[in-house]
């Protein structure tokens, strides 16, 4: 019997054609998430899918019927890929997304923060001390008076003390006037070579006004070695203004006192709002006077242990609310310590 | 201190411009500006001739000139002075002068007649008080020439003297570092003193008891002096430098100040009980009235000039009313004295006095030749000025002399020091300017004389900037190679806090400064329970102690801040907090530690319709984040301690608490308004830096696939989810490697009343294997029957 030759005939794979492309669409209008378009794939399309196995039916039909259900088969396979294919496009680009995007809203507006402009200035002036070579060191806010005033030569009873209004504490500390003591501090620790700047708060008992106020931050610099001298320390500091002022500021040593210094010298810049001509911010000098400086003085090195035959040094402090107030335009360094947060986020 | 260019002449030469000379002064160590004092002529003002005068045509007082300014244009100007004449040279004051702040001068017509000008009497240049007719100059003079030409008014230099230099602290003083700058020879006036009268210790008589606080002590008697006012040079000199004009016998003594540094006393020797001095130290409980009508209380260490009963002055520092010189005073004893500078400094630190005179004493004064010169150029002046007999000879106790020093200057270590080569012969000639004796020169070293006037010179160092500072200062060459010391560990902490930094104002927080001086309220109430270290000499009560925590300073921001009704305040600073430790030094202890505060939304008003508030759980996302960073291990330890707070934690690291994290509740701060929760967080970042790990070694990419289930959990609403999933962790087997609460979710119709829904989603992973689905539905089912057992939880 021919017919028995052949076990199923167009009608039946009809069926089951129509029965695939129902179960195809259901199972893709389910999918909700791009994951599942694998499994779709693999069920329908694939190289083992339902699709697949469709095509290998027909051999089982007759030969007259084979062209009619490979058109068929052809046909499913086009229309199923295509769905497919649309499905996958609705999941990878929005652009198929009917609904309409108003794509001029803004962005989700992200709180911005700010760092203050003091400890601003200390990182930016650090790192330019850090690139020439120093370490960085700390000390204590309390100090004692041997290290904020005897072991920087500052003797009791001297005039040289009045030069910095001392908070006294419980106890017999003092709230440090200058970061100075973190030279001595350091050199009781470290044998030479040093080469240290130090950062931090110092104390003042000054009234409060808008020139001053009982606080503020000083960085202070020092090198100990053998064989330096004035050269380096002016080279060093002429070297730090151009990289914190810009490669055109002229500098100005003249001679001041500091007792832990000998020779000793106060700093100036050119006014880097007028570059020297004359400004407000300079009062009409062309000047800024921005750190005091000088060689270490031998009775430094002595309370230090350190021998002044042998070693030379220099040290250097700046104050970091002068130099931020004179650059930011600041009239009240009270404005500094507010933390109005009008204030703070402008920076 | 100010010094006038007129009296520096008496003793120097002056032949370079006044600016360059201040500059050369200021690189020196005399940091100085040149000032003009006295009348100064508005611009605009300039000599005029009257070339024609006629009576105004509708005014009797007036008159109509022509005035030529040396202009093309001569002016047409009405007068109302009398003496106003054709032929008069007189200051005119042209049209756009400002003469006064509300007078200008313009364009005007005064009774129909044009006026162009005006023609000045004294007081409308301020120079005086005449108003009675215009200014008329003799001679003939270049007309159109600036009128403030015929004022020298005199120039000063207004300097800024170092602690160190007491030396300078005069006109002699500033002509010395002249001569050292320019070369030109300093001179001091020449004395003749002829001493009429009787031997002086027929007169009087000086004791000194108190040799440690005056080693040395001079007296001159001057007998007939008439007092009066001083001539008009010397009331002039005294006010270019900013002094009154007293008296002749005061000015006197002043002037010598002035000109030598050396201060000088004059007393009413009358009014000396027993005509005698007696240089001692206060007793307990003495008073004395001093001049500027201030009953003082004395103390022990205060040094005192006495006479035979009583003490008359504060020795170095001011004197008494009753021996001052007054309009009766006849007979004059003139004191030259050197006193010990500490004793000085602590008399005048403790009656919050400072003098010109204690200025100088306390910095050190020269005992030796300027105070003799002093004493004698103070007499002798007394006698030009007020006349009188000078006693015979002069009382001079100096037990003990103090001598000059000497020291040694290696000429290499000029450049050893200064990086410069100084030559020996230039260090000579700097220092002989400067009256420093070369005593030796031998081996390329000088040794020198140092002058008892330079108590700041004693060493070689000190000589060495001596050499430096005059003219060579600006010589020092910039370098551009220089060799550095490479240290052998380089600071990690500034870098750490900087990251810390950086961190916060990722998160849009704001950093602040907080002063570290707070009342006791603030100090009292820290966070970490410190005992606060007091100031003993506070500005106010506002700042009498170190703060002890950051938390406290930065809620009085957040105050300035709800006060100015700002509703988004995130902040945070990094600082020192103070802990009062009576085992150190100082009775302190500092930790530095990190404070965060904020009141505000997450991202703040926006379209999607969200204005998530930030609170205690943003935080504790932070301090995940920022403690997961630094790969520490933590627990949040509940603290019922603080009643101010909703929920306070402390957080646990190593077992120690090295922050506090809360909420605060909100009517505590009811008053400010705060629009959102206060959420503050304290970190002892100090210690964390000294503890942190910077990760070592990477951990291998993980090869196999993550297998994700979800567990929806039924629970009472009170059971706590730290709990869960601390129990989770505990028990979630070796391939647990996350665990996210992704929903909470509460119900009372669908759950149940007092229930709630915690779904999580776990995710579990093999470095080794790819996990079998059996193993991982084993390890949840074991999860949840542990999480039924103990929470009677249920799934959903």
């Amino acid at each position: 019997m021919m017919g028995d030759k052949y076990e199923k005939n167009c009608d039946m794979i009809k069926d089951t054609i129509l029965e695939v492309q129902k179960q195809f669409k259901e199972a893709l209008a389910k999918v909700q998430e791009a994951f599942a378009l694998e499994e779709i794939k693999n069920t329908f399309l694939g190289r083992k899918g339902k699709v697949a196995g469709l095509f290998s039916m027909m051999g089982e039909v007759p030969a007259e019927e084979r062209k009619d259900l490979g058109q068929l088969l052809n046909k499913l396979k086009i229309e199923l890929q295509s769905d497919f294919d649309a499905k996958v496009s609705e999941f990878t680009s929005s652009s198929s997304k009917k609904e309409w995007v108003d794509y001029t809203l803004p962005g989700y507006s992200m709180p911005k923060g700010s760092r203050h402009p003091l400890t601003q200035a200390v990182d930016d002036m650090l790192s330019i001390f850090q690139r020439l070579g120093f370490d960085i060191a700390y000390g204590p806010e309390v100090e004692t008076d041997w290290f904020n005033f005897e072991s920087l030569n500052f003797p009791p009873n001297h005039p040289a003390r009045d030069m910095q209004d001392t908070f006294y504490t419980e106890g017999g500390g003092i709230l440090r006037t200058h970061t100075s003591p973190v030279q001595t501090r350091y050199m009781s620790k470290h044998e030479p070579p040093v080469r240290v700047v130090a950062p931090g708060r110092v104390f003042r008992n000054e009234a409060i006004s808008a020139r001053s106020y009982c606080l503020f931050h000083q960085i202070e610099g020092l090198y100990i070695d053998t064989d330096i001298t004035f050269a380096d320390l002016k080279g060093t500091i002429e070297l730090f203004c151009r990289m914190y002022y810009g490669k055109d500021v002229k500098i100005k040593f003249r001679t001041s006192y500091f007792p832990f210094t000998e020779p000793s010298a106060e700093i100036d810049v050119s006014c880097f709002l007028c570059g020297g001509k004359g400004c407000r911010v300079c009062k009409n000098t062309g000047w800024l006077e921005i750190m005091g400086c000088g060689m270490v003085d031998p009775n430094v090195m002595k309370a230090v242990n350190y021998d002044p035959e042998k070693y030379t040094g220099y040290a250097f402090g700046l104050g970091v609310e002068r130099m931020v107030m004179m650059r930011l335009g600041i009239n009240d360094i009270r404005t500094l310590f507010e933390n109005d947060v009008e204030f703070l986020k402008q920076f | 201190m100010i010094v006038s260019i007129d009296w520096l002449k008496e003793y120097i030469d002056i032949d370079m411009p006044l600016d360059e000379l201040a500059d050369k002064l200021t690189i020196a160590g005399l940091e100085c500006v040149v000032k003009e004092v006295g009348k100064s002529i508005p611009q605009g003002v300039v000599v005029g001739k009257v070339l024609e005068k006629k009576a105004h045509p509708n005014a009797d007082t007036l008159s109509v000139c022509k005035v030529d300014v040396g202009r093309e244009e001569v002016l047409n100007i009405v007068c109302g002075a009398p003496n106003v004449d054709a032929g008069q040279f007189v200051p005119v004051a042209t049209v756009g002068t400002q003469l006064t702040p509300d007078f200008k001068i313009k364009n005007a017509k005064l009774r129909g007649e044009p006026s162009e000008g005006m023609i000045c009497a004294e007081d409308e240049l301020g120079l005086g008080n005449d108003h009675a007719g215009i200014i008329v100059l003799e001679g003939e003079h270049k007309l159109g020439t600036p009128y403030d030409d015929y004022f020298a008014s005199s120039k000063i230099l207004d300097i800024d003297i170092t602690a160190n230099r007491p030396d300078a602290m005069s006109h002699w003083g500033v002509a010395r570092e002249i001569a050292a700058i320019s070369g030109k020879i300093f001179k001091k006036a020449a004395i003749d003193l002829v001493e009429n009268g009787p031997d002086i210790n027929e007169l009087t008589k000086v004791t000194v008891a108190a040799p440690e606080g005056c080693p040395r002590y001079t007296a001159r008697v001057i007998e007939g002096v008439k007092i009066g006012p001083s001539p008009q040079w010397m009331v002039d000199r005294l006010e270019a430098i900013g002094l009154r004009s007293i008296n002749n016998v005061v000015d006197a003594s002043n002037y010598v100040l002035m000109e030598t540094g050396h201060p000088l006393h004059a007393f009413d020797l009358d009014n000396l009980k027993d005509r005698s001095i007696n240089v001692r130290f206060a007793a307990k409980n003495e008073k004395l009235e001093t001049i500027d009508h201030k009953e003082r209380e004395l103390s022990e260490d205060m040094l005192l000039i006495c006479d035979g009963t009583s003490a008359i002055a504060l020795a170095g520092i001011m004197g008494g009313t009753e021996s001052e010189v007054s309009d009766s005073t006849v007979n004059v004893l003139i004191e030259s004295a050197y006193f010990t500078p500490a004793v000085i400094r602590k008399g005048s630190k403790q009656q919050q006095i400072s003098t010109d005179a204690s200025k100088r004493f306390e910095r050190g004064t020269d005992p030796n030749e300027t105070l003799v010169y002093a004493q004698d150029r103070l007499a002798s002046l007394i006698l030009e000025l007020a006349g009188g007999t000078l006693a015979k000879g002069m009382i001079d106790i100096y037990p003990e002399p103090i001598t000059a020093k000497t020291a040694e200057l290696r000429i290499e270590h000029v450049k050893r020091v200064t990086g410069i080569e100084i030559s020996k012969e230039e260090c000579k000639t700097t220092l002989e300017r400067l009256e420093f004796e070369v005593i030796k020169d031998e081996n390329n070293t000088l040794t020198v004389t140092i002058p008892t006037f330079r108590p700041d010179v004693e060493r070689e160092i000190d000589l060495v900037e001596e050499v430096l500072r005059i003219n060579n200062l600006d010589k020092i060459p910039s370098m551009s190679r220089m060799t550095i010391s490479v240290a052998e560990e380089y600071d990690k902490f500034h870098p750490f806090l900087t990251d810390m930094r950086n961190f916060f104002v990722g998160y849009g927080m704001h950093e602040a400064v907080n002063n570290s001086l707070v009342n006791e309220a603030v100090a009292t109430s820290g966070i970490w329970g410190y005992t606060p270290l007091k100031i003993l000499n506070p500005l106010s009560v506002e700042m009498n102690m170190l703060r002890t925590d950051m938390i406290q300073p930065l809620l009085s921001s957040l105050r300035l801040n709800a006060l100015k009704k700002r509703n988004n305040i995130r902040l945070f600073e990094l600082a020192n907090v103070i802990e009062r430790n009576d085992y150190t030094d100082t009775h302190a202890i500092e930790h530095y530690n990190l404070g965060v505060l904020f009141s505000a939304p997450v991202f703040g008003l926006n379209w999607t319709g969200e204005d998530k508030a930030a609170d205690i759980f943003y935080m504790k996302g932070i301090l995940e984040h920022l403690l997961g960073s630094l790969n520490f291990n933590y627990k949040l330890k509940e603290n019922t301690n603080r009643d101010e707070f909703e929920i306070l934690y402390d957080i646990v690291v190593k077992k120690a608490v090295v922050g506090k994290i809360g909420q605060y509740k909100m009517e505590q701060f009811e008053k400010l308004q705060l629009q959102y929760p206060l959420v503050v967080m304290e970190l002892q970042v100090g210690k964390l830096f000294n503890w942190h790990n910077v990760k070592k070694q990477y951990d291998p990419i993980p090869q196999f696939p993550s297998i994700f289930r979800d567990m929806s959990l039924v629970m009472d609403k009170t059971s706590k989810a730290a709990g869960i999933f601390n129990e989770i962790k505990q028990n979630g087997g070796k391939y647990l490697v996350d665990l996210v609460l992704y929903d909470v979710y509460i119900d009372d119709e669908k759950l149940g009343k007092d229930k709630k829904a915690l779904s999580l989603r776990l995710e579990f992973r093999s470095d080794e294997k790819t996990l079998k689905d059996e193993v991982v539905d084993n390890v949840m089912n074991k999860l949840f029957e542990r999480l039924k057992n103990q929470y009677g939880a249920q799934l959903r």
